[in-house]
């Protein structure tokens, strides 16, 4: 059978869409080859290696055996939501127009952009970000545009944010908690976002999947809170890195009426329904008493000051001490000459541990008239490290990198 | 040209995997070039809706008059669609204690053995995300019961792809694999996301109507159509909502004609197991077919698990690129639990799929002759779990008006099929029933249009 697969390639690959003709091999994608044949320690993917909570999961197995196994719409996790809305930042949401649940916040990221980005729409993404958001964006026909956050504290300057709204500018993309930085984005930052967003008639998408994950007593605020946001704001989130269930793809978008409405209707193209006896799981997730999210911050607080300690003190240099998510963004020491990737491959290497090298979370922005080899220096500078694990694996990172420091007991990978 | 030979593009190590500079996107590169999408080609007319139906539609899409009053606007590819009509039927079969017959799922559940798998993952703790394009076991196990199927080896980490259901799987191909303006050949009646998928890619759609009592495959029309310029022809077999199931000849009509004009397959195939009265033919086994195909499948009809949500794509790699592309930024991962449980479902023994024909093949006899008892005109349904009849001998305008009197006045849900048409009056003289529904169901139904149901 398979002698008739004459495959002929040349002919076969001008039926790629125009984007797929562009492929490139990645140092990324090499290094993480690299890194499963070493069986290195990951700090590099973002999500728990430490089980998901108990009462959450006996609560999908019920659903299972309950027969929630067919497609469903579980309004009940609307109305949890609208409540939860309601207590952590007073906004009042209509459970029965206001949500759409979905496959993840992944999902509703993608519905929200394509309910709302025609061909053309510029939209603003605040760098370094999330790779994901901007290939959504231009998979909608939409233009990102990439505003430079400030290191070493990632500050937003206002400036450079008015500078890059035109009449084309559709929508604003706000992560935050933020990754790879950590960043809680501070009151006066959101408030120079949302009087953008309304002096301009902009909508903003935000994701906010770190929500309960902040630390040292901040609190995370929704952008959709400020004055003209409720009515411009679609809030993204899931349940995945706050009940530590990743794998089970159930998420929502909150937003007005209409856009909830227009979001629905391409999730439902694109998916149809969350997984069933998940969405059923969630009502027992969304349930949580204030122990479960205070146990949750302080959990990743502790393993956050570990890995902070463990970096710096074997060198890195860590200016930014995230409030929220987590990722650490730490950065190489200035006596170091090796790029983000080239450290990276030899943490793994050397050290058997891997971490994502910076620079792909930062974009160059054609437009921006600030590009230039020094002031773009910093992209190749950081590595961003996951520590949403066990304590016995950052012990082991501990372990494996206290072998290879040097008499000053700073890192030395040589 | 070079040709690739990648895993795909992401990568269970890192959250997100593809970066920037793997997919060679910069500013200028777009999936799409930026041009105004020709929603304007496409032949799409809301179907006639009777008031209290509309009454009862949850919220309305886009309101046009609001442009001045409401500053932001939802994206104009959104301008055709609305709420489904299953929604709709399933408040009227709630508000009226109906038998709902129209919506597409079974009132049972799947076999234990898979339930099980799922739970025993749960708590194994495979909780998190998966391999973005599977988990390797299911891609395996989905390339073994291909090989059985169709004889056809595929290589699981090249050229499958797992989605969020079949439904993603179509949405994935579409936006991975159409630019706007590409013609895309579709058969009507079909699947009412179809063509909201299409739309959204900014396709020009064609219709190629097939028309009782056998809905076979106009050749004639489908040579005049097709051209050069032909992208893609989107095919489902077994077909919803007609049960009919293309034959060998005309699948062979369908693959020369693509291979002389250069045109790629994109075939739904979830309903293969409900092949009843001949055998499932994936076009992908043709001679010349596989490098041009995407065979969609998924576990729901299958397993009667619709609610799982795991379904997959199969194509040669260099089409499962533009798969996976657009699946990295739909969903990135599919349910992980789920996926082991289905890998242990589809090595299931053939005496699993024995049983779930014979099961439905019993209920396909008990409301196909109630149907005919009860004075319907009822077309033969070769596959799938649903049957079309005319409901004209009763006496309605249309379809539409058709279903609203048997919800109300009867008490039993059908699907009018004007939906499943680029034209609604194709479908005016035609309902779907569906079978999958225990037996007492099917038959208290049946009883119930035996009772009520007046010419």
């Amino acid at each position: 059978m398979n002698s008739d697969r004459v495959i002929r390639k040349e002919e076969m690959e001008g039926k790629l869409s125009r984007a797929a003709k562009k492929l490139t091999s990645s140092p990324i994608q090499e290094l993480s080859h690299l890194a499963q044949r070493c069986n290195a320690i990951n700090l590099a993917e973002g999500f728990p290696d430490f089980p998901a909570p108990i009462h959450i999961k006996n609560a999908a197995v019920s659903a299972i055996n309950s027969d929630f196994n067919q497609y469903r719409h579980v309004q009940g996790i609307c109305q949890h939501l609208a409540k939860m809305v309601k207590e952590m930042h007073g906004l009042d949401i209509d459970p029965l127009t206001d949500v759409a649940i979905s496959c993840g916040q992944t999902e509703a990221f993608a519905a929200s952009i394509f309910a709302t980005i025609d061909p053309g729409d510029e939209v603003i993404l605040f760098d370094p970000s999330y790779e994901t958001y901007q290939g959504c964006v231009t998979m909608a026909g939409g233009v990102p545009i990439h505003v430079p956050l400030d290191p070493p504290l990632w500050s937003l300057d206002p400036s450079k944010l008015l500078r890059s709204i035109t009449e084309r500018t559709k929508a604003i993309i706000l992560n935050s908690p933020h990754n790879p930085t950590g960043k809680v984005f501070t009151k006066d930052e959101l408030e120079t976002i949302a009087g953008a967003c309304c002096s301009r008639n902009c909508l903003a998408i935000t994701d906010e999947v770190y929500e309960h994950i902040t630390y040292d007593n901040q609190k995370h605020i929704s952008l959709a809170t400020f004055p003209g946001m409720q009515e411009r704001t679609i809030i993204t989130s899931s349940l995945s890195k706050t009940f530590s269930v990743t794998g089970w793809r159930v998420g929502w978008a909150i937003a007005p009426a209409s856009i909830a409405s227009a979001i629905r209707n391409i999730h439902i193209i694109v998916t149809d329904s969350a997984p069933a006896p998940f969405q059923e799981a969630a009502l027992t997730a969304l349930r949580s008493p204030p122990e479960y999210f205070e146990t949750l911050r302080r959990e990743y607080q502790s393993k956050r000051d570990y890995t902070i300690k463990l970096l710096a003190g074997v060198g890195f240099k860590i200016q930014f001490i995230p409030q929220g998510s987590f990722f650490l963004f730490a950065e190489l020491p200035d006596d170091c000459p090796l790029s983000d990737v080239e450290f990276v491959k030899k943490l793994i290497l050397k050290a058997g541990v891997v971490a994502v090298p910076g620079q792909g979370f930062f974009h160059t922005n054609l437009s921006s008239d600030e590009v230039s080899n020094a002031s773009c220096n910093y992209q190749k500078r950081y590595i961003r490290f996951a520590f949403c694990k066990s304590e016995a694996t950052l012990s082991a990172v501990s372990e494996k990198l206290g072998k290879l420091l040097d008499t000053e007991g700073r890192l030395a990978l040589h | 040209m070079r040709v690739y030979n990648t895993t795909c593009c992401t990568h269970y190590l890192f959250r997100f995997m593809p970066s920037s500079k793997l997919l060679g996107y910069s500013n200028s590169n777009n999936f799409h070039s930026v041009i105004s999408p020709s929603f304007s080609k496409t032949k799409t007319k809301t179907p006639k809706f009777s008031s209290f139906i509309s009454t009862t539609m949850s919220t309305v899409s886009t309101d046009k008059n609001q442009t001045h009053t409401h500053p932001l606007q939802v994206a104009k590819r959104l301008e055709k669609f609305k709420t489904t009509i299953f929604t709709q039927m399933s408040m009227l079969a709630i508000k009226h204690g109906a038998i709902n017959l129209g919506q597409g799922f079974p009132n049972f559940d799947g076999p234990d053995f898979v339930k099980e798998a799922a739970i025993q993952a749960i708590r194994d703790g495979n909780n998190q995300y998966a391999r973005g394009y599977g988990v390797p076991d299911l891609n395996i196990a989905i390339a073994e019961r291909f090989k059985k199927d169709t004889g056809l080896v595929v290589d699981p980490e090249k050229e499958i792809t797992v989605t969020s259901g079949c439904t993603e799987a179509i949405a994935a191909t579409v936006l991975g694999l159409i630019n706007p303006g590409d013609e895309v050949i579709v058969f009507a009646p079909f699947y009412d996301s179809y063509e909201a998928t299409l739309s959204m890619s900014g396709a020009n759609v064609k219709g190629i109507t097939l028309r009782p009592p056998d809905f076979a495959l106009p050749i004639e029309e489908l040579k005049s159509t097709i051209s050069k310029n032909t992208r893609a022809i989107l095919l489902n077999t077994p077909h919803n909502p007609t049960g009919k199931m293309f034959t060998r000849e005309e699948l062979n009509t369908i693959a020369s004609l693509c291979i002389e004009n250069d045109v790629l397959v994109f075939s739904d195939e979830v309903y293969d197991k409900l092949a009843f009265d001949m055998e499932h033919i994936s076009i992908a086994s043709l001679p010349g077919m596989f490098e041009r195909t995407v065979t969609m499948n998924s576990l729901g009809k299958t397993f009667s698990l619709t609610g799982w949500k795991i379904g997959w794509a199969i194509a040669p790699p260099h089409l499962t690129w533009g798969v996976r592309q657009a699946h990295a930024f739909l969903t990135f991962a599919t349910s992980n639990p789920m996926q082991w449980a289905a890998a242990v479902a589809l090595r299931a023994p053939d005496s699993y799929y024995t049983e779930l024909k014979r099961d439905y093949m019993e209920k396909r006899a008990i409301l196909v002759e109630g149907l005919k008892a009860v004075g319907f005109k009822v077309f033969p349904s070769t596959g799938t779990y649903f049957v079309v009849v005319d409901h004209t001998p009763f006496g309605h305008e249309n379809d539409v008006a058709f279903c609203e009197y048997l919800v109300k006045e009867v008490g039993v849900v059908a699907i009018p099929t004007s939906v499943f048409y680029l034209n609604p009056e194709d479908g005016k003289n035609l309902v779907r029933f569906t079978f999958c529904k225990d037996e007492g169901t099917l038959r208290a139904a049946v009883e119930r249009m035996k009772e009520k149901l007046r010419k």
